[in-house]
C-alpha cells in the first residue's frame, strides 16, 4: 500500500492528489506520506517535496495542504520523527494498559489540528517523551483522533487552480454595459477577475443566466454612476431575463432586482420593526430559516461548545445574549450544563432585544419558556430581559454583574455585531462595554462576507455572490417548492439583500464583514482569540451530515475559528475571544 | 417419546425483558404487536434506554436518565432523534468520519431538548407565546424529511 501511495504522489498533478485522497478514507490517521518518507524511499519523496514546496506559498507542503494539514516542507523529517515517537509511546502505554490511553480517547480536545507540528509537540510534551531516535513506523493506531479536515479537501473543487475542476464563473463588469446595449447574441467572455469579486459556481450556467448576472451588474454600475435612465431601461431587461430562469438563480435575481428598483426609485424600506405585524413576521421568517437550513443551528452549537468549555468549572454562570429572539440557542446549552460531570451550575441568562411596537414583553415570554425547561431538567435558572434599540445604548453597570470568584460571564452575539457598524463609534462603545463586563469568553458568529465596503458596486457584487451561494444551498435542502418554509427562509434572506442594496447611512444595518476584518477589530480592541476545539468541529460536521444536501455543506477550521460554507464558499464564521492577558487585571 | 415440560417464554418475564432489551428499533416495534404482554413490556421506557445508549461506551452518566425522562422519555428520544440521526448518518457518504458515538449522543440529546423547548406552551401573559405549543413543532423536521442522497 505504501508503494501505491508513492506512485500516486510521484504521479503529481491534481488527479494524482485526488486519488491519493480517496484511498485514505478509513478512520486512520491520514498521513501515510509520513510513513513513506521513513521507509527508505524517503529521500526521493523529500526531493519531490522540495520541488513542490517551492511552488507552495509559505514553504508549506502543497500536497498535505490540500488534505488540510499545514506542515512546512523543512519540518517534514522532524514531524515524521515525532509521529514515530508518539506511536511508540502510545504502543508501549497500551501494552502496559496505562492511563496514557485517556489522552487518545474521544474526550480529548484538539486545537488547531491542521498545524501538525504544533499538535505533535503538545502531545509529546504531555506524554513527557524525551527526544530520541526511533524505529520505522508501520502504521499509526486507529484510535488517535485526528480531526482532519473533512472530505471537502478530497473534492476536486477544493484543489486550487483550474487544472482539476472547470473554471468557475467570474463576472466582469467593465464591458458588460456596452455588450448588452449592442447585441444580445454575442457570447460573453469571462476573462478578467476583478479584485473585489470572488468566483462562485452558479448552478444555472445557461446563456440567459450569465446574461442576467451581467445585466444586474450593469444596472448596479449605472446606479453607481447615477445614470438612472439607463438603470431604468436595464431593469426592464432584468425582469424579462429573470422570468426565463428557474430555481435559485431566478429567486436571487428577483430579490436583487427588487432591491435595485427600490434604490433607483427612492423607495426606502423602513428598517424593521416598524409595526407589530412586521416584527412578528420577521421573527417567523427567522424561525423558518432556523428550521430549513443549518446556518443558525451551526452558529448555536459551535458557540455553545465554546461557552461550555469556558464554563467547565464554574459554579455560577452568566450568559449575556445580544440578540435573544426566540431563545433557540439556550435549550441545548442548558441540557449540556445539566449533564455536566459534577452537576449543573446555576445559570443566569440576560437576554437583550428590541422594543416591541405593541408593548408586549417578548423577552419575558421567552424567559418564561426557558425557565420551564430549566425546571424540567433540573438546572437552577434565572432570567433577565433588557430592551434596547441598539446595543450601543447599553451601559455595563445596567447589567449589574456581580463578580464573585466562582461566577463566569459569557457574552454571545449571533449576527448582531455588524449592525453596530452603521453608527459611528457604535462598535467601539460596545466592545469596551464588553470588556468592562470582564467576560470569560465572548462568542461571535458573523456572516463571512464584506458587504461594508465604501463603493456601492463592490458591495453589490460581493453580495450577489454571497446570496447566490446561500440560495443555492437552500435549493439543495430537499424541500420541494412550493413550500412555505422554503419561501419564508428565502424571504428572510431577501430582506437582508434589500437592506444591503437599497439602504444607506444608518438604515443600512446589514454591514457584514469578513472574519479577518473582525479579527483585526477584536485584536486591536484588546481581545485574544480562543481556539474552538475538536468537539465543536465534530458536532458541527455531524450536524451538517444530517441535513439533506449535507454533502454540499462544509465545515472548515480556520486558525481556531470554524466556518460553515456551501461547497467552496465559506458563508458564516464562529469565533471565540477572551480578554487579552494584559487587560484582565 | 418423553414429554418435556412445556416452556413458555411468557412465564419468564425477566428473561423476556432481557431478550427484548437487545432488539433493534424495528424489531421492537414488531414485538409490540405480538401479544398484550409483549406490548406492555415494550411500553416500558427502560427498554428504549438500552436501545439509545447500548452501543455507547462508556455508558452515559447517571444524570442523563432524569433529564431524558423529564423531556419525554427514551422511546421519544429514540423515535424522534436517535433513530433518524443514526439512519441519516448511515446513509451519508462521509466514510472518514471525525465524529464518534459520543458526539452522536450529545447531538441527539441537544436536538431532543430543542424540540421539547419548541413544543412548550407560551408564556404567562400576552398573546400566549408566539410559536410555542404548536403540535407540529418543526425543529426536527429536517430529520424526518427524506434525504436525496
Amino acid at each position: 500500500m505504501k508503494r501505491d501511495h508513492q506512485e500516486t504522489i510521484c504521479g503529481g498533478g491534481g488527479g494524482g492528489v485526488a486519488n491519493y485522497g480517496r484511498k485514505s478514507k478509513s478512520g486512520k490517521v491520514e498521513c501515510p506520506s509520513m510513513s513513506s518518507s521513513t521507509t527508505g524511499k524517503g529521500k526521493m519523496w523529500e526531493e519531490e517535496e522540495q520541488g513542490d514546496a517551492a511552488a507552495a506559498g509559505g514553504g508549506m507542503d502543497e500536497l498535505l495542504a490540500v488534505l488540510g494539514y499545514k506542515v512546512r516542507s523543512s519540518d517534514m523529517a522532524d514531524v515524521a520523527q515525532k509521529l514515530e515517537q508518539l506511536e511508540k509511546v502510545i504502543g508501549t502505554a497500551q501494552a502496559q494498559e496505562d492511563g496514557v490511553s485517556h489522552l487518545v480517547c474521544d474526550s480529548t480536545v484538539h486545537y488547531n489540528p491542521s498545524d501538525l507540528s504544533g499538535w505533535l509537540q503538545s502531545m509529546l510534551s504531555e506524554l513527557n517523551v524525551p527526544p530520541s531516535a526511533s524505529t520505522t513506523i508501520n502504521h499509526l493506531q486507529d484510535h488517535i483522533q485526528f480531526s482532519s479536515v473533512d472530505d471537502s479537501e478530497y473534492d476536486l473543487r477544493a484543489i486550487p487552480g483550474v487544472a482539476a475542476y472547470p473554471p468557475t464563473y467570474v463576472p466582469e463588469h467593465e464591458n458588460a454595459r456596452k455588450r448588452i446595449k449592442n447585441s444580445f447574441v454575442s457570447e460573453p467572455a469571462t476573462t478578467e477577475v476583478s479584485e473585489s469579486t470572488r468566483p462562485v459556481v452558479l448552478i444555472d450556467s445557461q446563456e440567459t443566466g450569465v446574461r442576467l448576472v451581467h445585466t444586474l451588474m450593469a444596472c448596479a454600475e449605472a446606479v453607481h454612476e447615477n445614470n438612472l435612465k439607463l438603470a431604468d431601461a436595464l431593469m426592464k431587461l432584468i425582469d424579462l431575463l429573470a422570468a426565463s430562469q428557474v430555481g435559485a438563480m431566478r429567486k436571487v435575481a428577483t430579490y436583487f432586482a427588487v432591491a435595485l428598483a427600490r434604490r433607483i426609485y427612492g423607495i426606502h424600506p423602513q428598517p424593521p420593526p416598524q409595526d407589530c405585524l412586521n416584527s412578528y413576521y420577521s421573527d417567523m421568517l427567522e424561525m423558518h430559516f432556523y428550521e430549513t437550513c443549518p446556518y443558525l443551528k451551526f452558529a448555536h452549537f459551535t458557540a455553545n461548545q465554546a461557552i461550555l468549555e469556558a464554563f467547565a468549572t464554574a459554579n455560577r454562570v452568566h450568559v449575556i445574549d445580544f440578540g435573544l429572539k426566540q431563545g433557540m440557542q439556550w435549550p441545548a446549552l442548558m441540557q449540556a450544563l445539566a449533564l455536566r460531570p459534577g452537576g449543573p451550575p446555576a445559570f443566569l441568562l440576560t437576554g437583550i432585544g428590541p422594543p416591541q411596537p405593541d408593548n408586549s414583553d417578548a423577552l419575558q415570554q421567552v424567559g418564561w419558556k426557558l425557565a420551564q425547561l430549566a425546571e424540567t431538567i433540573g438546572v437552577e435558572f434565572e432570567f433577565r430581559g433588557f430592551v434596547a434599540n441598539s446595543l450601543a445604548d447599553l451601559e455595563p453597570k445596567m447589567l449589574d454583574i456581580c463578580h464573585t470568584e466562582s461566577e463566569a460571564v459569557a457574552v454571545n452575539s449571533v449576527f448582531e455585531l455588524h449592525r453596530l457598524l452603521a453608527r459611528p463609534g457604535g462598535i467601539e462603545k460596545v466592545l469596551s462595554s464588553i470588556k468592562a463586563l470582564k467576560p470569560k469568553i465572548v462568542t461571535i458568529v458573523e456572516q463571512e462576507a464584506n458587504h461594508n465596503g465604501p463603493v456601492f458596486l463592490d458591495r453589490f457584487t460581493e453580495s450577489l455572490h454571497y446570496y447566490s451561494s446561500l440560495f443555492d444551498s437552500l435549493e439543495g435542502s430537499g424541500l420541494a417548492p412550493p413550500s412555505q418554509e422554503l419561501a419564508m427562509s428565502e424571504d428572510y434572506l431577501g430582506r437582508q439583500i434589500c437592506n444591503v442594496v437599497a439602504c444607506e447611512g444608518q438604515d443600512r444595518v446589514e454591514r457584514h464583514e469578513t472574519l479577518s476584518q473582525w479579527r483585526t477589530r477584536m485584536g486591536s480592541a484588546g481581545f485574544d482569540p480562543v481556539h474552538l476545539g475538536s468537539n465543536a468541529y465534530k458536532q458541527a460536521s455531524m450536524l451538517l451530515a444530517l441535513f439533506a444536501g449535507g454533502d454540499g455543506y462544509r465545515v472548515e477550521e480556520n486558525n481556531g475559528c470554524l466556518m460553515l460554507g456551501w461547497h467552496t464558499r465559506p458563508l458564516i464564521a464562529t469565533s471565540a475571544w477572551k480578554l487579552a492577558t494584559t487587560e484582565s487585571q | 417419546k418423553e414429554k418435556r415440560p412445556k416452556f413458555c417464554i411468557n412465564d419468564h418475564v425477566d428473561i423476556l425483558i432481557e431478550i427484548l432489551k437487545r432488539l433493534d428499533g424495528r424489531s421492537l416495534g414488531v414485538a409490540a404487536s405480538v401479544c398484550r404482554l409483549w406490548c406492555n413490556i415494550t411500553r416500558n421506557d427502560s427498554i428504549w434506554e438500552d436501545l439509545c445508549f447500548s452501543h455507547v461506551s462508556p455508558s452515559p452518566p447517571r444524570a442523563v436518565r432524569p433529564v431524558v425522562v423529564a423531556l419525554g422519555g427514551y422511546k421519544k428520544l429514540y423515535m424522534g432523534c436517535v433513530r433518524p440521526v443514526q439512519s441519516r448518518l448511515g446513509e451519508s457518504e462521509r466514510v472518514g468520519r471525525a465524529w464518534t458515538r459520543d458526539v452522536e449522543v450529545q447531538l441527539s440529546l441537544s436536538l431532543f431538548c430543542v424540540d421539547y423547548y419548541e413544543r412548550l406552551g407560551g408564556g404567562g401573559g400576552g398573546g400566549g407565546g408566539r410559536f410555542g405549543g404548536d403540535a407540529s413543532a418543526s425543529s426536527l423536521m429536517f430529520l424526518c424529511k427524506p434525504v436525496n442522497v
